[in-house]
C-alpha cells in the first residue's frame, strides 16, 4: 500500500531523515516508534506532501506521489490525523466532519459517526475546539473515516489521553482495520502499539534501524522503553 | 508567529502611513549643479506638484512663469539685461522640512535668484527663513498666513497674492452685512485653519456680527465625515445664519457635499467659504455651490485683459488659470522688470527697486509693493458662485459682486514686522 | 437625546464604510496572509469608476453599483495572479511592499488622467432629500448606505456561515495546511477570494462617490483608519472587522460631537483605541492569539 525508499528530508540546513525506507501492506497497521526528534512526524508530513525539502521515493498503492500537492494526495485516499488533532475553532463539529470530500469507496456516513460517538452528536453544533481532548481525537479519526480514506496517517493519537480513551482509540483503529483500512501510526505508547499494530519500525536519527514483530517488541520492551526515554 | 508579527507590522505601518500614504510619486527632478554666472537669471518655482494643492498651482504655475519669461524676452529683445533666463521647479509635497531643503538647494546649487509660489503656510514660513539667511529673494504666492508679513517678515520675502486677512475681511465683513449676523465657523485644526478662524472672528465682530459656535475639525480628516459639525450647526441656539467653512481642497469638497446632503441651505444656514479656487468650483460643479460667496484675489473672466491671459494660459495647459497661476505670472514679470530697471540681479538692489513701487498688470490692479512689511496690496473681489442656469461657459462659474479697493483689502502693516 | 441618536446614526454611516473595507481586508488576509495595502486604492477606483461611467458613458449610479465592483474584482484577480501570487510563499513583508507600490501606481495613473482635483458626483435622484424619523430627519442617501452596508455584511456573514464555499474559506483561513491535507484545493479559492475582497472595496467606493470628495488620494487617507479598525477587530477576524468598523465609526462620531472642544481627541481617537486594545489584547478584540502554521 505504502512504500517509502531512500527518503531524506531537511529543515533548512539540518537533515532530519537519512535514506529512511519502510513499507505498509494493504490492511496492515504499522507503527513508527522513535525518540522525540527522530523524524517521525517529518516522515508523516513527507508522505502527506506537507514538507518541502525532501528527496526519495514515496509510493501509494503503486503510484509514485512525487510532487503531488497535499490535497491531491488526500483525494488519492490518504487520511491525515495530525498530532494536535486538527480541530477547527471556526467550524462546528458537523462542519469539521463534512469539510473534507469523500475520497474512498467505503466512507462512513455522518449518521454512522454520530451513532458511534454520541458525545460528538450532542455537541454537533458547537465549535470543535470546545470539545475535550479525547472527543477531539475521536473527531479527527472519525473525520478521515468519513472521508473514506484507505490509508490513515496518525500522529500520536493517544498522546495525553486517559486510559479509557486510549482504549477507545484502539477500538476504532481495529474497527477500521477490519474494514480494510491501512494505518501508519506514530506512537510512543508501546503497550498501545502492540495492541493495535501488526508490525513496528524503529526510527533513530533519521534512519529506520529496526523492523520488529509484535513478539519482538514485547520481549524487548524494557530495553526499548529505556531507549525511547520513557 | 506570522500572525503576531503581522499585527505588529500593520500597527506600525498604520502609524507611519500617516506620514507616507499621502505622498504620491512625482518626486522632484534632480538637476545638475550650475554655477551662478554673471549674466544668468534663474527663477525657482517651489510648490506642491503631486498632492492636494497641485491643481490650484502646481506645474501650471511653472507654465505661467515661462509665459512671463517669453513676454519679457519679446518686450525687450536685444535690450534685455540678459537673455539667459531659465526656470527650475521642485515638489515640496507640502512638507515644511522638504520645502526647507529644496529652497536651500535652489539657492545654493541651482543658482536660483528668486523662489516663487510655496503653498502651505508652514512650508512657506520655513522658506522665508532660508531666504533671510541666504539673502536671496522670495515671492510667496500661494500661502495664506499673515505671519509672512508679521512676526516672520524679512527683507527678502514678499507676500504677493492674498492672505487670511484679505479672505476674512472680504467674506466675513460682507457676508455679515448682507446675509446674516450669526456665524458658525468650522475650520481644519492646524495653523492655516486656526489663523483663518481668528481672522474671520475678528472681521465678523468688526462688522457687528457674532460667532455663535466654532469647531476645529480633525486635520487631515481621515474619515472624510463632517456630519457631526453640520448637525450641530443646524441645532445651535441662536441658530447661525451662516456656516463659514475654512476647509480647503478635498476637505472643502467633503464639507460642501455634506452641507448639501443635510440640506442646511433649506434650513436657513447659508454657506460662506474661507478659501476657494476656481478649480474647486470646477470639481464640485457650480450647482453644489450656487449662491456661495467668497473672496477672490483675481478672476480670469473679470475683464478683457484677464481673459486674454486666460486664453493663452488655456492653450498651454488646457485649463483656465486660478488666481495663483496669474499671480505667479505677475510676480515673475515684476521681478524681471525690476532687474531690467536696476541692471543687476543683486538682491539688495532689487529690494530697493521694488519697495514702494506702484504696479498695474494683469494680476495687480492698483497694486503697490509696501515698503513697511513687503505686503503686495491690490484690489480683491467679492465673488458669488452662479446658479447652474446662468453658467454658459465651462470655467465661467462666478460673478464679481464687488471690488474691494487695495487699501481696504489688506490689513495695515503689522507692528510685529521689522524688516 | 436626539443629538445622541443623530451622532450615533452618523457614526454608523461612517462605520459602514470602515466595515465594508475591513471585511474585504479580513477575508483577503485570512485566505492569503497578505495585508493588502492597495485596498484604499481599490476603494478610490470604485468611486472613480462610478464617476467615469457617469461622466463619459452616462451610466447611472445603480448600474455602477453592480458593474464597478465586478470589474474591480476582475482587475484584482488579474493582479493577484500576475504579482501577489508569486510572493505569498515569502515573508509577508514582501506583499505588503508590493501592494504599497501598487497603491502608488494606481493613484498616479488616476492622477495622470484626472488630476488631483475632486471630480463631481451626485446621489441618484431617488435618494436625494431626507427621511423624517420623527425626532429628527436624516439624509435619505445616508439611510440607504447604512441599510445597504448592513445587508451586504449580513449577506457575507450568511455566505461564510451557511455555504460550503464559506466553510472552506473559514477552514482555509484558520488552518491552511491542515485544510489542504484534508483534500481541499485551497489554492483554487485564493484568487476568487482576493477578487471578492477587492469587490467589497470597490462597492464601498461607489457608495462613497456621492458624499465624499472623489479624488486619487481619497483612499490613502481612509485606509489608515481602516487598518487601525482591522487591528482593533483582530487581524483576519471576519466578525471582528465588521464589529470594529461600526464601533469605531460611532466612537469617532461621539468624540466629534461631545469632545469638540478637544479636536485633537477626535482626530486621534482611533489610534488611542487601537493602542489600548493592543495593550489589553495583543491579537485584537476578536483575534486569536496565534495561528498554527
Amino acid at each position: 500500500m505504502l512504500r517509502i525508499e531512500n527518503l531524506s528530508a531537511w529543515y533548512g540546513e539540518a537533515q532530519v531523515l537519512r535514506d529512511a525506507g519502510l513499507h505498509v501492506d494493504p490492511g496492515e497497521v504499522v507503527t513508527l516508534v522513535g525518540r522525540n526528534g527522530a523524524g517521525k512526524s517529518t516522515l508523516l508530513r513527507c508522505v502527506m506532501g506537507l514538507h518541502t525539502g525532501w528527496r526519495g521515493t514515496v509510493e501509494l498503492g503503486g503510484t509514485a506521489l512525487g510532487n503531488l500537492s497535499a490535497d491531491r494526495r488526500a483525494r488519492l485516499g490518504l487520511g491525515w490525523v495530525p498530532d494536535d488533532r486538527g480541530s477547527y475553532a471556526t467550524l462546528t463539529v458537523t462542519e469539521n466532519l463534512t469539510l473534507p470530500p469523500t475520497v474512498g469507496p467505503d466512507p462512513w456516513s455522518l449518521e454512522r459517526v454520530y451513532e458511534a460517538f454520541p458525545a460528538l452528536y450532542q455537541r454537533r453544533n458547537s465549535a470543535a475546539t470546545t470539545l475535550s481532548g479525547g472527543e477531539q481525537q475521536m473527531l479527527a479519526l472519525a473525520r478521515v473515516l468519513r472521508m473514506g480514506a484507505r490509508m490513515l496517517l496518525c500522529d500520536e493519537p493517544t498522546e495525553g489521553l486517559a486510559p479509557l480513551l486510549v482504549q477507545q482509540v484502539g477500538d476504532l483503529l481495529r474497527e477500521a482495520k477490519r474494514h480494510g483500512v491501512t494505518v501508519l501510526l506514530v506512537e510512543q505508547n508501546l503497550r498501545f502499539a502492540t495492541s493495535v499494530a501488526d508490525r513496528h519500525y524503529l526510527l533513530a536519527e533519521g534512519r529506520v534501524t529496526a523492523a520488529m514483530e509484535n513478539s519482538e517488541v514485547r520481549s524487548r520492551e524494557r530495553e526499548l522503553l529505556s531507549y525511547l526515554g520513557i | 508567529m506570522v500572525m503576531r508579527r503581522t499585527v505588529g507590522l500593520v500597527a506600525a505601518a498604520t502609524a507611519t502611513a500617516f506620514v507616507v500614504a499621502g505622498c504620491g510619486g512625482g518626486g522632484p527632478q534632480s538637476e545638475g549643479d550650475e554655477k551662478v554666472t554673471g549674466g544668468a537669471i534663474v527663477l525657482g518655482v517651489l510648490n506642491d506638484q503631486s498632492g492636494a494643492y497641485s491643481e490650484l498651482s502646481g506645474r501650471n504655475s511653472v507654465t505661467a512663469v515661462e509665459l512671463a519669461i517669453a513676454d519679457f524676452r519679446a518686450k525687450y529683445g536685444d535690450r534685455a539685461v540678459t537673455t539667459d533666463i531659465s526656470v527650475r521647479s521642485a515638489d515640496h509635497q507640502n512638507k515644511p522640512d522638504l520645502a526647507n531643503s529644496k529652497a536651500q538647494e535652489m539657492y545654493d546649487r541651482q543658482g536660483v535668484d528668486l523662489i516663487l509660489d510655496v503653498p502651505t503656510s508652514s512650508a512657506a514660513l520655513r522658506v522665508a527663513d532660508v531666504a533671510k539667511e541666504k539673502r536671496r529673494l522670495y515671492f510667496n504666492i500661494s500661502a495664506a498666513t499673515t505671519d509672512l508679513t508679521g512676526k516672520s517678515c524679512n527683507k527678502y520675502t514678499f507676500h504677493y497674492a492674498y492672505d487670511t486677512y484679505m479672505l476674512a475681511n472680504g467674506t466675513g465683513r460682507t457676508t455679515t452685512e448682507q446675509v446674516g449676523r450669526n456665524w458658525y465657523i468650522l475650520y481644519p485644526n492646524y495653523a492655516f485653519g486656526q489663523d483663518m478662524e481668528k481672522s474671520f472672528s475678528a472681521a465678523i465682530a468688526d462688522a457687528g456680527g457674532r460667532v455663535v459656535g466654532k469647531d476645529g475639525a480633525p486635520f487631515p480628516n481621515t474619515s472624510g465625515d463632517y456630519s457631526s459639525y453640520l448637525l450641530k450647526a443646524a441645532t445651535l441656539d441662536p441658530k447661525p445664519d451662516v456656516l463659514g467653512t475654512m476647509q480647503a481642497g478635498a476637505e472643502l469638497v467633503n464639507v460642501v457635499k455634506q452641507y448639501n446632503e443635510f440640506e442646511l441651505r433649506d434650513k436657513g444656514v447659508s454657506l460662506a467659504v474661507g478659501l476657494m479656487f476656481i478649480t474647486d468650483i470646477h470639481s464640485l460643479t457650480p450647482a453644489a455651490l450656487a449662491g456661495t460667496t467668497y473672496t477672490d484675489a483675481w478672476y480670469w473672466n473679470f475683464d478683457q485683459q484677464n481673459r486674454e491671459f486666460a486664453d493663452r494660459f488655456q492653450q498651454e495647459t488646457g485649463a483656465r488659470p486660478s488666481f495663483a497661476h496669474a499671480a505667479n505670472y505677475s510676480a515673475a514679470t515684476q521681478y524681471l522688470e525690476a532687474v531690467q530697471a536696476a541692471g543687476t540681479d543683486d538682491a539688495d538692489t532689487i529690494v530697493a527697486e521694488l519697495e514702494g513701487k506702484e504696479v498695474n498688470d494683469v494680476f495687480l490692479r492698483n497694486g503697490k509693493i509696501r515698503a513697511a512689511d513687503h505686503r503686495v496690496i491690490h484690489d480683491a473681489y467679492l465673488a458669488q458662485v452662479k446658479p447652474q442656469s446662468e453658467v454658459t461657459e465651462e470655467w465661467d462659474y462666478v460673478r464679481i459682486l464687488d471690488t474691494i479697493p487695495a487699501e481696504e483689502a489688506f490689513r495695515a502693516p503689522s507692528p510685529d514686522c521689522t524688516l | 437625546m436626539t443629538a445622541l441618536l443623530q451622532s450615533t446614526f452618523n457614526g454608523l454611516v461612517s462605520g459602514a464604510f470602515y466595515a465594508l473595507l475591513a471585511l474585504g481586508l479580513a477575508v483577503i488576509f485570512g485566505m492569503l496572509r497578505v495585508v493588502n495595502f492597495a485596498h484604499g486604492a481599490f476603494y478610490m477606483l470604485g468611486a472613480f469608476g462610478a464617476y467615469v461611467l457617469l461622466a463619459e458613458a452616462g451610466v447611472p449610479f445603480w448600474v455602477a453599483l453592480v458593474v464597478v465592483p465586478l470589474a474591480l474584482a476582475l482587475l484584482g484577480m488579474a493582479l493577484e495572479r500576475a504579482f501577489i501570487h508569486r510572493l505569498t510563499r515569502l515573508d509577508p513583508l514582501y506583499n505588503f511592499l508590493l501592494t504599497f507600490g501598487l497603491t502608488l501606481i494606481l493613484q498616479d495613473l488616476v492622477k495622470l488622467r484626472y488630476g488631483v482635483q475632486s471630480s463631481p458626483y451626485e446621489a441618484p435622484a431617488g435618494l436625494r432629500g431626507s427621511v423624517d424619523f420623527g425626532l429628527f430627519d436624516f439624509p435619505t442617501y445616508r439611510v440607504f448606505i447604512l441599510g445597504f452596508a448592513v445587508a451586504v455584511c449580513v449577506g457575507v456573514w450568511w455566505a461564510l456561515a451557511r455555504t460550503r464555499v464559506g466553510m472552506i474559506v473559514r477552514a482555509a483561513t484558520e488552518r491552511p495546511e491542515l485544510t489542504r491535507a484534508l483534500g481541499i484545493n485551497v489554492g483554487r479559492w485564493i484568487t476568487p477570494v482576493f477578487g471578492f475582497g477587492i469587490a467589497l472595496a470597490g462597492l464601498a467606493g461607489v457608495l462613497a462617490a456621492p458624499m465624499r470628495a472623489v479624488n486619487p488620494l481619497m483612499g490613502a487617507d481612509l485606509i489608515i483608519v481602516v487598518f487601525a479598525v482591522v487591528v482593533i477587530g483582530g487581524l483576519g477576524s471576519i466578525f471582528g472587522s465588521v464589529a470594529a468598523g461600526f464601533g469605531i465609526g460611532m466612537v469617532q462620531a461621539w468624540a466629534e460631537a461631545y469632545l469638540s472642544a478637544f479636536p485633537i481627541v477626535a482626530q486621534t481617537i482611533v489610534f488611542i483605541v487601537m493602542a489600548a486594545v493592543l495593550l489589553w489584547r495583543p491579537a485584537g478584540l476578536f483575534g486569536r492569539a496565534e495561528a498554527p502554521a
